[in-house]
């Protein structure tokens, strides 16, 4: 199971001059997870945004699973099957939490004859972050926590295969950082792929197989939690002079 | 005094209907538009040429109304639908301009600035519905019919779903699949339809119809309706269209100096809808939300919890160009 699920070769982008990304070479192996970390500024969202289509590389192609993804709008890069989350939660605030995750999972106009099965399938989705509970509750009633967690169920109920995490424990503490911490590695048993943003090297440690670091849009290192950890160079790259414990 | 009433509360039901319709677009998929009286005008159009050349069928008027409706709102839809916000709103008063002159121009059609005169009472499956109590019923019935449709498109179909995420968050209903462009489109093309059976409606009632009962003010007037009434709540736009129609001819009854009343009735009436606005920004149905358990207020980005950032509302350009980079 280590075919590439996704492919980025030579992209670069830039704005207005300011090459943030400057030539990008990554590769995802299916049922991984594989976190992207680097200081501020080092292009991580832009290239979320690269991939899924919310930016056009100025040079370069995107390939998942054998197929051109340059050029397609957000929502036909979803349906080849890729989701995503952003940094902030973006939930659907004036519908219910269950309904929240069903907007990922209806698509097309037959979508409403398997209403009752998408209902089951969703539900069992909230189930994992615990928020079954609250199906019926709107999700601009959800605390910060909840919020986040609902972010994650909507992309884990789309179905999609390869799932693009920013930050999905930012603002999380204590229980709220466990649930999100456990699930994620469950994932590959779910037949899903992850590419995660992360800041917390605590949780990417745990929780990422292979880690990239970025450096001004560029990958400057490649490899598991202990190579990169150990490694003094990245470490003042990443705080400045600090120490990754 | 009866027949007063009864008309005010015909008046009332038509124009609660087009709010309502109105309603699916500024409520439910986020999209404000001013040129819902036009939609409104070519149901009333499509009923007055059904009854001079076709017979007085309502369902027939209706059918037919609908379908030219939403074959003349793709025209405001596939320029508009690929903007949001301010340029919507832009967009639809271009529209609304256009059509009103085309309205008051296309004599053949039209009649012109004289109109169209000699249109009869509908009948109902070949019942008439001549007494003024039969086409209040008629009218409450229809104003049901749509709120009806509306409440099942928005709380039970994948459809409603999907305008209200988009409404929530154009960003991340993309990223779930959604297009924007399709969903606005279509919100676009079901709200003028369900608009123009307010005009069929209308026409009915009133026997003669020309341009000026659908110019830009009553699109302007339908938006106040569903805004003061409560965007995004199924009751907000009937509240607003029966506040904003019968809260003026209240003010008949107000003991005012007689040669002030024209200018007072105005003041009080603005400063009442002010007043309203600053008390209750989601509208007069959102009174009530704390009442009822189910009630779902007004549309919008969720609230940022306290301590965290906001959950931002769409980003666009160069914002989402760069924005969060990490």
């Amino acid at each position: 199971m280590t075919s590439p699920m996704l492919e980025l070769t030579g992209v670069k982008k830039s704005f207005g001059g300011n090459h943030v990304i400057p030539g990008l070479d990554l590769t995802l192996k299916a049922h991984e997870v594989t976190a992207l970390i680097g200081p501020n500024g080092a292009g991580k969202t832009t290239i979320f945004n690269l991939i899924t289509g919310f930016l056009k590389p100025d040079e370069g192609t995107v390939v998942y699973k054998g197929q051109g993804l340059t050029g397609l709008t957000p929502e036909n890069v979803f349906r080849k099957g890729m989701v995503r989350t952003f940094q902030e939660v973006r939930v659907f605030g004036g519908i219910t939490v269950l309904e929240n995750v069903l907007v990922g999972r209806e698509h097309g106009f037959g979508s409403w004859r398997k209403t009752k099965e998408n209902k089951q399938a969703a539900m069992e989705t909230l189930a994992l972050v615990g928020l079954d509970g609250k199906a019926h509750t709107e999700a601009r009633d959800l605390s910060y926590a909840e919020q986040k967690f609902l972010s994650l169920a909507r992309v884990l109920g789309s179905d999609a295969e390869l799932l693009l995490l920013d930050e999905p424990t930012s603002g999380l503490d204590g229980r709220s950082l466990d649930v999100v911490t456990g699930l994620i590695p469950r994932l590959k048993e779910m037949n899903r792929t992850v590419l995660i943003i992360e800041h917390n090297l605590d949780v990417v440690r745990s929780i990422a197989e292979r880690i990239v670091f970025l450096e001004s849009g560029r990958v400057i290192a490649t490899g598991t939690g202990d190579e990169l950890f150990a490694r003094q160079d990245l470490a003042d790259i990443y705080f400045g002079g600090g120490t990754v414990q | 005094m009866l027949d007063f009433l009864i008309n005010l509360f015909i008046i009332a039901s038509i124009f609660a209907i087009v709010a309502s319709s109105l309603n699916l677009l500024i409520g439910f998929t986020g999209v404000f538009s001013i040129a819902h009286a036009i939609f409104y005008g070519v149901g009333g159009y499509a009923a007055a040429l059904t009854s001079l050349h076709l017979g007085t069928s309502l369902l027939l008027a209706l059918l037919i109304a609908m379908v030219a409706s939403a074959l003349f709102s793709v025209l405001l839809a596939l320029p508009a639908a690929r903007v949001t916000g301010e340029y919507f709103v832009v967009v639809s008063l271009a529209f609304a301009l256009v059509a009103f002159t085309v309205f008051s121009q296309w004599t053949p059609v039209t009649g012109g600035p004289a109109g169209l005169v000699g249109i009869q009472r509908v009948t109902l499956l070949g019942i008439p519905l001549d007494s003024n109590e039969a086409y209040l019923g008629l009218a409450v019935v229809m104003l049901v019919l749509v709120t009806l449709v509306l409440y099942v498109i928005i709380r039970r179909t994948p459809l409603g779903r999907s305008l209200q995420a988009l409404r929530d968050d154009p960003l991340a209903a993309q990223a779930l699949g959604k297009n924007p462009f399709r969903l606005r489109l279509t919100a676009v093309l079901i709200s003028a339809a369900l608009a123009s059976t307010g005009g069929v409606i209308y026409a009915g009632y009133v026997f003669f119809i020309n341009a000026d009962s659908f110019s830009v003010d009553y699109g302007v007037l339908f938006m106040a309706m569903v805004i003061l009434g409560g965007a995004g709540t199924l009751s907000g736009p009937i509240i607003g269209a029966f506040f904003i129609t019968l809260f003026p001819e209240a003010l008949e009854f107000a003991d005012l100096p007689s040669e002030l009343k024209g200018p007072l009735e105005q003041i009080i009436y603005g400063a009442a809808l002010v007043i309203l606005m600053l008390v209750r920004p989601s509208g007069i149905a959102g009174m009530f939300s704390g009442l009822l358990p189910k009630n779902r207020r007004k549309g919008g980005p969720p609230d940022a919890p306290e301590g965290q950032p906001a959950a931002g509302g769409p980003v666009t350009g160069a914002a989402t160009a760069t924005g969060g980079v990490a």
